[in-house]
């Protein structure tokens, strides 16, 4: 099997994120790397893959050292943590993007998206942010999420960033959302959502913002490019008129979430 | 006043020739403010690349529900120097019986290459014939490429 180099580091996050790499871990990517190629190529050529079932999902839970849902700070699935560095005294969203949640890839290639088919600067917004709680929690990233940000953005980003996480189990052809073969991957073939994430799907269906979470969801599913070349930079103006940044720095401007900023900050604190 | 009235006439009429749907058939190039646009081919599908356009190398792929199919349009496109457009509207596609379908697939910087194809898929009820496609004001006669 051939291996294309560059796009194997950009999977890992770029060489300096391999550069901190062990060999063993090295190896360990390279092996699921080689695993994901396969399985795209199989499906490439026509050979339906085999997605798992919800049970075989669940049979896999104690053969692991970590669970799922946990925040990406938290965990390495594919060796140890590393010393994080050190946040600045008054941390701002974009020292959070540059030093807690890099390579923010995908965020960055859905929001990119969201401004070059010309959508409002709360989706923009919204987009940038809608998967950023998962440095923190991936379970329920959607609520994490938007009560992380909430103090700062518009109600609107935040209602996309909230909602997001249930409209993405239903299909909407009509704005452009297809359900994804990664969700057969992750949640089994057989999965359906539970009935929180039902009654709240029902109650967005006719809530005078459903469009909102709707285009976060629309562009989520174009932001899986691992050559697409991204930064935080075009969102600078939108950051800057949107994002409420506190002058103490994030976390410690005693808001309802400075304490998820601080865990953020600081996720080594024992207690 | 004569002048006036004759004026009063002929920019409702000029207004009407600039916004007249383009109109081709399948195979045909459809010129769409400098943007050449062929219909290839359609096929069907349960299971899809998620991929926008000009194409990217987006890993997604996109499901049918049961009893229901995605209808792939694959188009050629061609900028010729006169395309000056930043954005596309994403196209839109008909059925025989004029029931509208849009796709999730995005025409984004459509002007960065100058020669590209991309894939439009549209999901519908299994067995829909479909009719045309539509780009803005630009629309390709898909029937004759519909083996359905």
């Amino acid at each position: 099997m051939d291996i294309d180099r560059r796009a194997f580091i950009a999977s890992l996050g770029g060489t300096a994120a391999v550069s901190l790499m062990g060999s063993e871990a090295k190896a360990d990517a390279l092996e699921h790397w080689m695993e994901d190629q396969l399985d795209e190529q199989a499906a490439v050529q026509g050979a339906p893959e085999k997605f798992p079932t919800v049970a075989e999902l669940e049979a896999q839970i104690e053969t692991r050292n970590y669970r799922r849902g946990t925040g990406n700070v938290f965990v390495n699935t594919r060796g140890n943590v590393k010393k994080l560095a050190p946040m600045p005294k008054n941390p701002t969203l974009q020292d959070f993007f540059r030093l807690r949640f890099a390579p923010a890839n995908h965020v960055l290639q859905s929001a990119t998206r969201a401004l070059k088919t010309g959508m409002s600067e709360e989706i923009i917004l919204a987009c940038l942010l809608h998967d950023c709680a998962q440095a923190l929690m991936k379970a329920d990233h959607g609520w994490w999420g938007a009560q992380l940000f909430e103090p700062y953005i518009p109600e609107k980003s935040t209602f996309g960033i909230r909602y997001h996480q249930a409209l993405r189990f239903y299909a909407d052809a009509d704005a452009g959302y297809e359900y994804p073969d990664l969700y057969y991957r992750i949640f089994g073939q057989d999965y359906t959502p539970p009935p929180h994430i039902e009654a709240t799907y029902k109650m967005l269906r006719n809530h005078k913002w459903y469009m909102e979470p709707r285009l976060v969801t629309v562009n989520d599913l174009y932001a899986f490019d691992p050559n697409a070349k991204v930064s935080v930079d075009p969102f600078e103006d939108i950051i800057g008129r949107h994002f409420k940044t506190p002058k103490e720095g994030l976390g410690n401007d005693n808001s309802p979430s400075a304490h998820m900023w601080r865990t953020l900050a600081n996720p080594d604190a024992p207690l | 006043m004569g002048l006036i009235a004759l004026r009063t006439l002929l920019i409702p009429a000029f207004v009407a020739c600039l916004t007249v749907t383009i109109a081709g058939q399948a195979g045909q190039s459809v010129n769409y403010k400098g943007l050449e646009v062929v219909a290839t081919g359609i096929e069907r599908a349960q299971n899809v690349a998620l991929i926008d356009c000009p194409p990217t190398t987006n890993s997604q792929r996109g499901n049918a529900r049961p009893g229901e199919e995605f209808a792939v349009v694959s188009l050629s496109f061609k900028v010729t120097p006169l395309f000056k457009e930043t954005f596309v509207k994403k196209p839109v596609m008909t059925d025989a019986s004029g029931k509208v379908y849009n796709t999730s697939v995005a025409i984004i910087d459509p002007g960065s290459v100058s020669e590209y194809k991309c894939s439009f898929p549209f999901r519908v009820p299994t067995g829909t014939r479909v009719a045309t496609l539509q780009i803005d004001t630009a629309s390709i006669n898909l029937a004759s490429l519909d083996k359905k």
